[in-house]
């Protein structure tokens, strides 16, 4: 290993203004930023840091010649880890704010530099525009069953979305053309539609099964029969088996989402709301089974 | 990546008034007020050349201009060899 004599060119007795000044020229030559192209920079410049972090340092030269600690003994700040600006993908893009690209006015007419900035500047203005973002909420219906929604556009105009049926929360329609123009002859870019689905009064999603909870009369559920339930594109009949508890399952086969799932019916029994006197006269006078337990369960 | 002033101000220990210069003096272009990491990288460069290198303030300008013109011929030399390459039959 160099010591930081060698590395910095001075000799042993150099004062410390020497010492400064060989660093100062060092660093005009080596700094990586001023050598955007040169791996072997960062490395050069790193070693000539640590030298003169040495070597500037009174107390740390003294004990450098007196051989207490070596040339890489005390790597400290100037040997850290560092990002130069040069590095950052900002520096190299023409995006950047910082770009500059004149230093080419002078090549003037046909030659290939402008030639290139033209061609870059035109392929810049000819790509396709930017494409627009927007978010949609439907109502769970739309989503179920797909529809037409139209977006109003900030800047004045609409813009038609068809929700294909069984979209879910959060998908991203990609409206082909819809977006932002191109600056040039790129053709407009795309909207993208993120979908929020609003919640149901009653109907709930699981993938593409729905659940309704249907309430039912005390009746209804001990004698069965048919009653209505709402599904999601109209009201079917449907027939409750006799004896069916609060909490029985019934399914509508294909009445999912978009065709492919099932409606779920899960029943209540549900009491008057105003106390009946002919229930309340029949109940009375009813004497259970003795099998007829609901809290067997609970051993009580 | 963004950073907002004060954080930049604390991370950089610029003041605001050597700043608010730089930034008048267009060194640094902050976009909506806001800096990014590349801005670190460029503060610690302007120290350099002031600190280390012994650029007075008109030199610094120079050479920030110069340099953005380099990253800029250096992109330019990249798109071209980039359009050679894919120019050239394999």
């Amino acid at each position: 290993m160099k010591s930081p004599y060698e590395i910095l060119g001075v000799a042993k007795t150099a004062s410390a203004d020497d010492v400064r000044k060989a660093y100062r020229g060092l660093a005009k030559k080596l700094h990586p930023d001023l050598n955007p192209g040169d791996k072997s920079a960062e490395a050069k410049f790193k070693d000539v840091s640590i030298a003169y972090d040495l070597l500037s340092d009174n107390a740390k030269r003294a004990k450098f010649d007196a051989g207490e600690i070596d040339a890489a003994g005390n790597e400290t700040a100037a040997a850290r880890e560092r990002q130069y600006y040069r590095d950052h993908p900002q520096a190299r893009q023409q995006q950047n704010a910082y770009a500059s690209s004149a230093g080419f006015e002078d090549f003037a007419g046909d030659d290939l530099f402008s030639e290139l900035f033209r061609k870059q500047a035109e392929k810049q203005r000819n790509a396709k525009g930017a494409d627009a973002q927007y978010r949609l909420t439907v109502s769970f219906l739309d989503a179920v069953n797909g529809g037409l929604q139209r977006i109003s556009l900030p800047g004045g105009g609409a813009l038609d979305v068809n929700i294909p049926a069984g979209i879910q929360e959060g998908q991203t329609l990609r409206l082909k053309g819809k977006g932002n123009a191109s600056q040039g002859t790129g053709g407009h870019g795309d909207a993208l539609v993120q979908i929020a689905v609003a919640p149901h009064a009653f109907f709930t999603r699981v993938g593409d099964d729905i659940f309704v909870e249907l309430p039912v009369t005390i009746k209804e559920a001990a004698l069965g029969g048919p009653v209505k339930v709402p599904t999601s594109t109209g009201s079917v009949m449907l027939n409750i088996p006799k004896a069916s508890n609060t909490g029985a399952l019934l399914r509508l086969k294909g009445k999912g989402v978009a065709g492919k799932g099932d409606q779920f019916v899960k029943l209540k029994i549900v009491l008057p709301q105003m106390p009946d006197a002919a229930l309340n006269d029949f109940l009375s006078d009813w004497s259970p089974d003795a099998s007829y337990d609901p809290r067997k369960e609970m051993q009580l | 990546m963004i950073i907002a002033k004060s954080e930049f101000l604390l991370r950089t220990k610029l003041d605001p008034q050597t700043l608010e210069v730089w930034v008048h003096e267009e060194w640094l272009l902050p976009q909506d007020g806001e800096f990014t990491e590349a801005d670190l990288s460029r503060v610690q460069l302007i120290n350099d050349l002031q600190n280390v290198m012994g650029v007075n303030d008109e030199g610094v300008g120079v050479v920030l201009h110069l340099l953005d013109q380099l990253h800029g011929v250096r992109r330019a030399m990249a798109n071209l060899m980039d359009e050679v390459r894919r120019r050239e039959p394999h």
